[in-house]
């Protein structure tokens, strides 16, 4: 009997190799790496007009980073800097450095349907959730493992829990899905076009949806990602974003 | 012959007719002074906010007045704005693009809303340059700014020194910029004082990245001309799909709500002077048919045709009141000029009312021929009315009755 207890143990142990959250942990860790730096390609869309912007961003941990327009032409140059849980604008036309009050938190960044809380509280899904494995499914041919994220009592997370598709073999993220305190679903977020960045695989493509706006969706294009570069600290201080290239 | 007989039957007995006259005369007086009042103070009102700068009708992209936001800009061209500007009645073509920022200098900020001009333009809807209370008008290409005295005040700047602004540009894009600060101007409106910066329409039209787009045309009419009219008439010409045009009393409803509400209580008041009044100038013919019966029977056992006598009262009636109507509009004439010219300054806490609400304290009296006149006519109907009395009692006269002592 007592055999049997263990191979049943033994057996789970196999079939689930990692628990809900070391599954989250390396998927997390997979997708910033020590450092990263990458160029991407925002792309706004609204039910009438798109807008496109080009952005360098380079990464170190999970505290600092910093993004760097290089297009539109009149926005080229502005830099948005997080440094822990503070978040800084630089705006070249009026050559000042911004720093983000609370209030600011819920506007969106940059025009995106991201807010600015959303860019500075990204690292949370491993501290400040409880995970849970809740199911297996597939998507685009992917198994995928579908966690539930719900917020520790002490986190301070504006969701009342997140849905997290996280496929088996890479550890990717192809889909999320966030909802409110009322456990209505508000936001989606999808990956997709799976390339391999430093023998990395890794969705290309987001898509952030706001459900609450029909037509609205925000599309980010991973144009170049590479992971545990050397970044120079300065490159996270206020006083280098004027010279940011 | 019946007129020459009225008109020495109303000098025959001065006191009476003085009686009457004056009753009609106080009436006429107190109302017309009320009205212009009135009337004088919602067209302040109207103009404070209206004519200087809302304008009486504008024309905006669909949707934009519910929801102001620069993606509701439109491009207008050069051809709508003149078939516009040939519509009888049209005074002023003026395009503005308007947009709301977060402002900020040292460690103040503020939101506010920047307004792109045509400086030469707008001069003829308001004199910018009485307005000006320091620096200088924006020039042709200028890349600096007018703020409104308020915004002054609350950031302590003055001329030379710049203000931040940003804020949401044209589809997505941002909108920021340092501006130095050329001039300084009372907008004569609190509200429009503590919110309003003026650039040139291009420098503006840079600043959210909208080229050649504008969110509102603002239309002045000649004075006297019925907005509602041209605000058919530019329908017609403009695309109804794609714009809206508004009056100012659709725009700030709230305007006219507060004037028609005001209004109404001032007519009760008129009523109700207007009520005394009649019975006063009833009194009067009351007491004058009882006095003249035996008179009246006289003038019929002698031959007078009935309906003779009925038309010489009625003669009467008018003359008198043409008299006290006269008097009252003349001598009320002179009073609202003067107010007219030199407005009720009010003190105190009226005065701090009216401004919060955005209005300048002061009333004018209104100076129109309307006034009088639509009095004149209340007034004159009225005395018709009260004498029906005497034409029955003539009607049903018996001379011998009315001759017995």
């Amino acid at each position: 009997m007592k055999k049997f207890y263990l191979i049943t143990i033994l057996l789970t142990f196999n079939l689930w190799s990692q628990t809900p959250s070391e599954i989250i942990k390396i998927s997390d860790s997979r997708l910033r790496g020590d450092s990263s730096y990458a160029e991407l390609t925002i792309t706004i869309v609204r039910p009438k007009w798109e807008k496109k912007m080009s952005i360098k961003s380079w990464t170190k941990g999970t505290d600092y980073s910093v993004s760097l327009v290089t297009s539109p032409a009149k926005e080229k140059g502005s830099v948005f800097l997080k440094r822990k849980n503070e978040a800084w604008n630089y705006l070249p036309a009026i050559e000042r450095t911004i720093k983000l009050p609370p209030s600011m938190m819920t506007q969106n960044w940059m025009g995106t349907d991201f807010t600015n809380d959303d860019l500075i509280k990204q690292s949370s899904m491993v501290v400040d959730y409880n995970h849970k494995v809740i199911g297996s499914e597939s998507i685009e041919d992917l198994k995928c493992w579908k966690l539930e994220l719900i917020p520790t009592e002490e986190s301070s997370v504006v969701w009342g829990k997140l849905v997290v598709w996280i496929d088996k073999s890479d550890f990717m993220q192809l889909k999320t899905e966030f909802y409110d305190e009322d456990m209505e679903i508000v936001n989606m977020m999808l990956g997709s076009d799976i390339i391999e960045y430093n023998g990395k695989k890794l969705p290309s493509k987001l898509e952030f949806y706001p459900l609450d706006d029909e037509g609205n969706k925000t599309v980010i294009n991973y144009d170049k990602w590479s992971f545990d570069i050397k970044v120079p600290e300065k490159y996270f201080s206020t006083q280098y974003v004027s010279r940011l290239k | 012959m019946l007129l020459k007989i009225a008109w020495r039957n109303v000098w025959r007995n001065k006191r009476r007719s003085l009686i009457t006259a004056a009753g009609i005369f106080i009436a006429i007086f107190l109302a017309i002074l009320m009205r212009s009042l009135q009337l004088g103070m919602y067209d302040n009102m109207i103009k404070n906010v209206v004519g200087s700068f809302t304008g009486y009708v504008q024309l905006h992209a669909k949707g934009y007045w519910n929801d102001k936001n620069i993606d509701n800009s439109y491009k207008v061209n050069q051809l709508t704005v003149d078939e516009i500007k040939n519509i009888n009645g049209v005074s002023n073509v003026i395009k503005r693009i308007q947009t709301g920022v977060l402002s900020s200098n040292n460690n103040l900020s503020k939101f506010l809303y920047v307004t792109g001009i045509e400086q030469e333009k707008e001069e003829k809807l308001t004199d910018w340059n009485k307005r000006l209370v320091d620096g200088r008008l924006l020039d042709k290409n200028d890349k600096s700014i007018i703020i409104a005295k308020g915004v002054a005040k609350y950031y302590n700047a003055k001329v030379g020194d710049s203000l931040i602004f940003i804020g949401q540009g044209y589809h997505g894009m941002q909108a920021v910029g340092i501006y130095p600060i050329k001039g300084v101007i009372d907008m004569k409106n609190p509200n429009l004082n503590n919110m309003s910066v003026f650039m040139n329409l291009s420098v503006a039209q840079d600043f959210v990245s909208a080229e050649n787009r504008i969110t509102n045309l603002v239309i002045d009419k000649e004075q006297y001309f019925d907005e509602n009219k041209l605000a058919e008439q530019i329908k017609i010409k403009t695309d109804s799909q794609n714009n809206e045009v508004m009056t100012w009393k659709e725009m700030t409803p709230e305007l006219d709500q507060l004037i028609q509400a005001d209004s109404a209580g001032g007519i009760l008041i008129i009523i109700i002077l207007y009520m005394i009044v009649s019975f006063g100038i009833f009194g009067t013919v009351l007491m004058m048919t009882q006095e003249r019966l035996y008179e009246f029977g006289v003038l019929i056992s002698i031959g007078m045709k009935k309906y003779k006598l009925v038309i010489t009262i009625i003669y009467e009636t008018i003359l008198l009141t043409f008299l006290g109507i006269i008097s009252g509009v003349i001598l009320s004439k002179p009073i609202i000029e003067y107010f007219h010219f030199n407005p009720i300054k009010l003190f105190g806490t009226a005065a701090a009312q009216l401004e919060s609400a955005g209005f300048e304290p002061v009333i004018p009296m209104m100076n129109s021929l309307d006034i009088p006149l639509t009095h004149s006519v209340i007034i004159m109907i009225i005395s018709l009315i009260t004498c029906i009395y005497p034409i029955i009692i003539i009607l049903k006269l018996k001379p011998i009755k009315a001759m017995k002592r």
